[in-house]
């Protein structure tokens, strides 16, 4: 999962940059890697690769701002999400 | 008046009321002001003379704001970069403006580190987290930030010769060439708009604005510069990375104002829990940056029905605002700009300098106290814009038979992306520098969120390949990403016009 993820940043936000650039708990915020249109495109990509719908009230970054969140969302999503 | 007297005169009046919250952090009028104090005195114990440029990197807002208004004290003039940047920009930049003193952050010493041996006119830089071999061998004097305003405190304040039409703040703002331009604005420019905003929101010292919008850029500039005027308060959200963040703050702030470019409030109403909320003390919303759809305008008045929404429209050119259409007016005159502000004139005109007819298409001319000095070094492009009618827009449009403007169009083909402005040509310098591409085209594609996407369309030299991938980074590597296109398009040709222009339209249709 995380790997996947790291994919998606990388391919859409930090193109080329080394894999270190970006451990599994930096804050996507903090360290300026995605901006407000990009938090949109992980979300389509989420709900398009992962098959859930975001809810608006889900939109926090308790639930978005690393790798880390993201992965535990994901699951958390997958878990009571019917398929 | 001079700029900074906003925040003399309102220290004086509020000198313990809230100027700035900023994630949990109350900074009081009076701390604001000291810490401005401070700057003045540092800048001036470093040399500055009346007129030198002192450039503001940073993105912790009560900091900038200290710095702001700190250099306008010491009568230096501000220029106030975007933090979005590369090396490329900010070595244009500094240099273009002869910077004397750069304040930032350490977040962003890695591109003063790059260009450390090509800044021959900057003296001192102020780094907020400094620490010693941060940059080896610097040319110039650097100093640790929060020693400044500590060392530098309580000394009393000697006020340069600094009269109203001195320059104040330079913004660099997209031009049709590939550099970007930087305007020039003077105190009373500033002032005279700062106290008609004022004037027609209505804003007193019971208001506070959450500001989402940067301050570098001249919408966000004035929604400070008014607030401090007016001695309110400036929640301060720069990031609007988790709009239901900033909405749980609007009302834990118990905020009267909003201001938002078109972007910003798609994001709210498509993907925030607006509609989940009330918004007891919320007044006013202002939006500007480019035509929003009447569908969202709509959309926003049914979930917000007690709040006044004011549809305004400016140019960096014109210190930021220019009109604003009345809230009672919104459905009466959809789709219009409204009328001039208080203080200024608008016409529409043909090319001959006549007014044209209700119903004919023609450009906005503003005058007004309001209107920039010039662009910087730049008398020619400031003597096509700046004519004895008075501001040339480039923003075409019609006027009814009760002088309400509606925009058609622009005469340039910058790009209004979310709440930037974006040069096609400085993307296709980029683009054209990678060793594969022959010919590229960059034009605005619509786009739901954003209002305008980039797309490039790339003709590849013969027997040369290249993947979107590849060109993507090497965009990446050379543009602050709000630069990056969203779209690559790889052509056999470019469609030209006889004479051999690319015809842009046909490429924005496909």
């Amino acid at each position: 999962m995380h790997e996947k993820i790291r994919k998606f940043i990388f391919e859409n936000f930090l193109f080329d940059a080394e894999n270190s650039a970006l451990d599994n708990n930096d804050s996507f915020l903090e360290k300026g890697i995605i901006d407000s249109t990009g938090i949109l495109e992980v979300i389509n990509w989420m709900e398009e690769t992962f098959g859930f719908e975001v809810d608006d009230m889900e939109l926090i970054p308790e639930n978005l701002d690393s790798v880390n969140r993201l992965a535990d969302f994901i699951k958390r999503k997958a878990v009571t999400t019917p398929q | 008046m001079l700029l900074h007297n906003y925040l003399i005169h309102s220290a004086e009046r509020f000198p313990t009321k809230a100027a700035v919250v900023h994630k949990g952090k109350t900074f009081t009028y009076e701390e604001i002001f000291s810490g401005s104090l401070s700057i003045a005195n540092w800048l001036v114990d470093n040399g500055l003379q009346k007129g030198d440029r002192v450039a503001i990197l940073m993105d912790n807002p009560s900091e900038y704001i200290k710095a702001y208004f700190g250099i306008l004290m010491a009568g230096g003039v501000v220029v106030a970069l975007n933090i979005q940047t590369s090396v490329r920009i900010l070595n244009y930049q500094l240099n273009n403006c002869e910077i004397f003193a750069i304040l930032t952050h350490v977040k962003f010493i890695k591109y003063l580190s790059e260009l450390s041996d090509s800044l021959p006119s900057v003296k001192a830089v102020a780094v907020i987290g400094w620490k010693a071999g941060l940059i080896e061998d610097p040319p110039f004097r650097c100093f640790d930030y929060d020693e400044i305003l500590g060392s530098f405190s309580g000394s009393t304040h000697t006020s340069p010769n600094v009269a109203a039409s001195d320059i104040a703040q330079i913004i660099y703002t997209s031009g049709t060439t590939g550099q970007a331009s930087a305007v020039m604005l003077s105190h009373s420019n500033l002032t005279s708009n700062t106290d008609s905003i004022i004037k027609y929101l209505k804003l007193t010292e019971h208001d506070r604005a959450m500001a989402v919008l940067p301050f570098f850029y001249s919408y966000g500039n004035s929604v400070l510069l008014t607030h401090i005027a007016a001695g309110g308060t400036l929640a301060i959200r720069q990031e609007f990375l988790y709009p239901n963040e900033i909405i749980e703050e609007m009302i834990k702030e118990e905020v009267t104002g909003f201001s938002g470019v078109p972007s910003t409030f798609t994001i709210l109403l498509n993907r925030s829990a607006i509609r989940h909320y009330k918004f007891p003390n919320l007044r006013y919303i202002t939006q500007a940056g480019g035509a929003m759809s009447p569908k969202l305008i709509n959309e926003l008045k049914s979930i917000l029905p007690h709040v006044d929404i004011y549809i305004m429209y400016g140019q960096t050119e014109a210190s930021a605002r220019l009109s604003y259409l009345e809230p009672e007016e919104l459905f009466r005159k959809s789709g219009s700009i409204g009328k001039a502000i208080p203080g200024v004139t608008l016409e529409v005109l043909n090319p001959e300098g006549y007014p044209v007819k209700p119903g004919e298409v023609g450009e906005i001319v503003a005058r007004g106290e309001n209107i920039m000095a010039g662009y910087w070094k730049e008398p020619e492009r400031t003597a096509q814009v700046l004519r004895k009618e008075g501001l040339w827009t480039g923003d075409m449009a019609r006027i009814d038979e009760e002088g309400f403007i509606y925009i058609v169009s622009r005469k340039s083909d910058i790009i209004k992306s979310g709440a930037h402005r974006i040069s096609p040509k400085e993307i296709e310098e980029i683009i054209l520098e990678y060793s594969a591409v022959h010919e590229a085209a960059v034009v605005g594609v619509e786009d739901e969120i954003l209002g305008e996407a980039i797309k490039a369309c790339v003709v590849l030299k013969h027997g040369f390949s290249c993947t979107k991938r590849e060109l993507l980074s090497h965009c990446h590597k050379n543009l602050p990403l709000y630069k990056v296109p969203q779209h690559i398009e790889f052509r056999e040709e470019l469609p030209k016009t006889s004479s051999g222009k690319i015809r842009k339209i046909d490429l924005k249709q496909t």
